[in-house]
């Protein structure tokens, strides 16, 4: 991958609140062309990552360059090549949705017209309602209708999907998808694995303040683990067992996770206990982000 | 317990606890107000001919009686923190009251903290119920220290217990009108804007009705003259105050009626639906955009200003002929009538430019109350810079100011140039123009806060503060020049005089060109509030 390729690329990013430390060095490569999914549990720094990237919050520590430029120095003509829909979209009382399109897209110089008006009703917006009278799942389309009616080369997504229904969540697949070909590079926070999981193409998972995973989603299921059920003919030597992962014995019936290069050597152990039934479950990746989010809270309690 | 309000008397508690600390400012005002009044009194004004000396400057200057209310007696301490502080103090206790209640009711609305209180085991009027309560508390609390810190810095029991009982009566007021109000608006501030208008043109027209000595029935009809009208350490008259007791009764009742007929979180007057297209196209027509409400009622407010304060102008004859004091100071060749009727009408329009600043800040602050609700984060996301989103508030607020005092100095001068007190028409609105930087400088202040130190933009009403102090209240506490003139109103110069002075204000200018510099460059390095 070379340098010119990335549209997104942060070394040892740090950003500090007074003493807490919200961004412990991160680093985050986003290639031109693809939709990145950028996981992590609430308060790992997902929000902050993209608001220096925006250029709203002044790194405190390593780099960030953003489409070939500095996002902080560069924000104006940075922001002409990229759309962004907030993760808490907040609108003006006094003002319409369709009002508050118009301006979003006014200044960043203007809508594709067309695409707007197919847009609104792709996802059955009224743009005629007032800011509050609007629900969560509608602010959130507004702000989605205002950054994809526009021709940004990146899209700058925080939890666009949080409070759409299953129905728009697929419109907003859909949509998003058509931007990929066009061949807008994304960038997509979540929280929730399976909302990105059909549409990214590389993950990076971030844990308090710090990127711990990232690869393509093939990658990924590699990193994860299988799980083993195992009923056995005599009870096992606890101390024997200590290749495996999450063990759980419970008389002679074992549950536990095997890395994918272990399960041979596992299956030989379990085998010599005399194997009754046997359970095994693929690997999932959800059984990996549980995994790195649990930690996450270990991490937060040692501190 | 009775069903509708159930569960008031937890969430009052807990609201208290939690708004404690809103509470604080205003009562730290009125105390220091009151009792400042009485420790300087015999200090500034030790002997009788001093005392005399206070008379005559206070009735060489009708303007003052515009803010302050008629002095009925400034010859003892509690007189004169009477006159000083009745008015001040219970406008201010009664704005206090307004924002407590209002914040209580529609901003948690606004907030959606409402719906969960709501959900909750809460009776339909309960969180009403819970936010007059407050209101009434704030104003309590106000008079009472007000009082107990008067009385321990040496004022008179009955004259010091009813002139801090009127601050009081004064925020219950306020409480009634804001819980009628609030049931109004389409939206929290809406709401509370309407109930400092009403308030504050009871107040406006209160000072003046006493200062052009209107017929008892114009002062009968506003209940804030109801408080003027206990005169304490005068007459000491406590039935008024039960006026003001029935009022905030009927107030409230109506209040109630109405919630019960209002949907959640929406006013009486339901919104409309919007255009589907927008034409608000750049931050300027935006700041235009979301100020266009206020913008509107200050200018209908400044034009009625000019009004009331032309008409005064025009009354100055003979306020000022029935003046022994005055008398004197002519006699004395200490002042020509020309100079005292030119230094009249700047006061006049400082006071204006004083009021136009207070609006002009508040459009400032926008930008801060925007920046927290998240409202500012996709405005800076798309090409706008910072620099220029931020030029675009300041435009609409300077330019806010030289149009109010381009109306109201229209309309003022229109009066005194007829009133035959040797002003002309030319030289009453030079008046105003020539105060328009001073209150630029005010807002500049302001501009430096929101930019540079937003944590702290309380601090951006520092300007309209040290302005309203020195100017109006400097003058009586015998301050020296020097410290009079950190109020950029100080260096106008008055026009219609012999002496007129232009460099005080060059600098003044100079110093609120700098603040602004110091808020841009503030705003443009500062992280933008995350939530």
């Amino acid at each position: 991958m070379s340098a010119d390729e990335l549209v997104i690329e942060t070394d040892g990013l740090v950003k500090m609140f007074g003493r807490f430390t919200a961004l412990d060095g991160l680093d985050l490569a986003v290639t031109q062309g693809e939709v990145h999914g950028f996981l992590g549990p609430n308060g790992a720094g997902k929000s902050t990552t993209i608001r220096v990237l925006l250029g709203l919050l002044k790194a405190n520590g390593g780099t960030a360059r953003l489409l070939g430029g500095d996002p902080w120095a560069d924000v104006v003509e940075l922001h002409k090549r990229l759309a962004y829909v907030p993760g808490d979209v907040a609108l003006w009382p006094s003002m319409s949705g369709g009002e508050a399109i118009d301006l979003l897209g006014s200044l960043r110089g203007g809508l594709d017209d067309a695409r707007r008006a197919e847009l609104i009703e792709r996802f059955e917006l009224d743009p005629t309602k007032k800011g509050r009278q609007y629900s969560k799942g509608n602010r959130q389309k507004v702000a989605i209708v205002a950054a994809l009616a526009s021709n940004a080369e990146l899209l700058i997504l925080d939890e666009p999907t949080s409070g759409l229904d299953p129905l728009m969540e697929n419109v907003f697949q859909e949509v998003l998808g058509e931007a990929k070909e066009r061949g807008a590079t994304v960038l997509l926070s979540s929280h929730i694995l399976s909302e990105v999981e059909t549409l990214a193409d590389r993950l990076s998972i971030i844990r308090a303040g710090r990127i711990v995973e990232t690869g393509t989603l093939a990658q990924m299921r590699g990193k994860a683990r299988t799980t083993v059920h195992a009923t056995l003919a005599r009870e096992p030597v606890a101390a024997e067992l200590a290749g495996l992962h999450d063990v759980q014995v419970d008389g002679t019936k074992v549950t536990a996770t095997v890395d994918a290069d272990g399960i041979g050597d596992a299956m030989t152990l379990l085998t010599g206990y005399g194997l009754e039934a046997l359970a095994v479950a693929p690997p999932s990746l959800e059984s990996l982000f549980l995994r790195l989010y649990e930690n996450d809270d270990d991490a937060a309690g040692a501190r | 317990m009775n069903a509708p309000v159930v569960g008031a008397p937890l969430l009052l508690r807990t609201s208290v606890k939690h708004e404690a600390r809103s509470f604080a400012p205003w009562i730290a005002i009125a105390t220091v107000l009151s009792a400042s009044s009485v420790l300087v009194y015999p200090w500034v004004f030790p002997t009788q001919a001093d005392r005399e000396g206070l008379a005559a400057l206070v009735g060489a200057n009708p303007a003052l009686g515009l803010i302050f209310g008629p002095a009925f007696d400034v010859s003892t301490a509690d007189g004169f923190n009477a006159w000083r502080t009745l008015a001040l103090g219970g406008l201010l206790t009664a704005l206090g009251a307004i924002f407590v209640v209002t914040k209580a009711t529609r901003g948690q609305e606004d907030s959606g903290q409402a719906e969960l209180l709501a959900s909750g085991v809460l009776g339909r009027s309960s969180r009403l119920l819970t936010a007059v309560s407050m209101g009434a508390i704030v104003s309590v609390l106000v008079g009472a220290v007000a009082a107990t810190v008067t009385l321990l810095c040496g004022g008179g029991t009955e004259a010091t217990l009813l002139l801090c009982a009127t601050y009081t009566a004064s925020g219950w007021m306020g409480t009634g009108v804001a819980a009628v109000t609030s049931q109004l608006g389409a939206e929290a501030r809406a709401s509370s804007s309407m109930a400092v208008a009403i308030m504050g043109t009871l107040f406006i027209l209160r000072g003046f009705a006493y200062s052009v000595e209107a017929p008892d029935w114009a002062l009968w009809v506003n209940p804030l003259a109801w408080m003027t009208e206990t005169k304490p350490a005068v007459e000491n008259t406590w039935w008024p105050l039960a006026l003001a007791v029935a009022l905030t009764g009927a107030l409230l009742a109506v209040a109630f009626v109405l919630q019960a007929r209002r949907d959640f979180g929406q006013g009486a007057i339901a919104p409309a639906p919007g255009p589907a297209r927008g034409s608000t196209r750049s931050p300027l027509a935006l700041a235009l955009r979301l100020n266009r409400g206020t913008l509107v009622a200050w200018t209908l407010g400044f034009a009625v200003l000019g009004i009331v304060f032309g008409y005064f102008t025009t009354a100055i004859t003979d306020l000022l002929s029935g003046d022994a004091g005055i008398g004197q100071i002519l006699a004395s060749g200490a002042s020509t009538p020309a100079d005292l009727f030119g230094t009249f009408v700047a006061t006049v329009i400082s006071l204006v430019g004083i009021i136009a600043s207070i609006a002009c800040v508040q459009i400032v602050l926008r930008v801060r109350k925007e920046e927290m609700e998240d409202r500012v984060e996709p405005l800076l996301a798309t090409p706008t810079s910072r620099a220029r989103y931020y030029a675009s508030n300041v435009v609409v607020a300077l330019g806010a100011a030289l149009a109010f005092l381009t109306i109201a100095g229209l309309v003022i001068a229109g009066f005194a140039s007829s009133a035959d007190i040797g002003v002309t028409y030319g030289q009453a609105f030079g008046q105003a123009l020539a105060t328009v930087p001073a209150v630029w400088t005010v807002i500049a202040v302001a501009v430096a806060v929101v930019g540079a130190r937003p944590h702290v933009s309380i601090a951006a009403w520092a300007g309209v503060l040290l302005s309203f102090g020195l100017t109006l209240l400097g003058p009586t506490f015998g301050l020296d020049d020097w410290v009079l003139a950190i109020s950029p109103f100080y260096h106008v110069p008055a026009i219609a005089t012999s002496t007129v002075e232009w460099t005080g204000l060059a600098v003044v200018t100079l110093v609120g060109a700098a603040f602004v510099a110091i808020g841009f460059a503030g705003f443009r390095r500062r992280d933008l509030a995350t939530t």
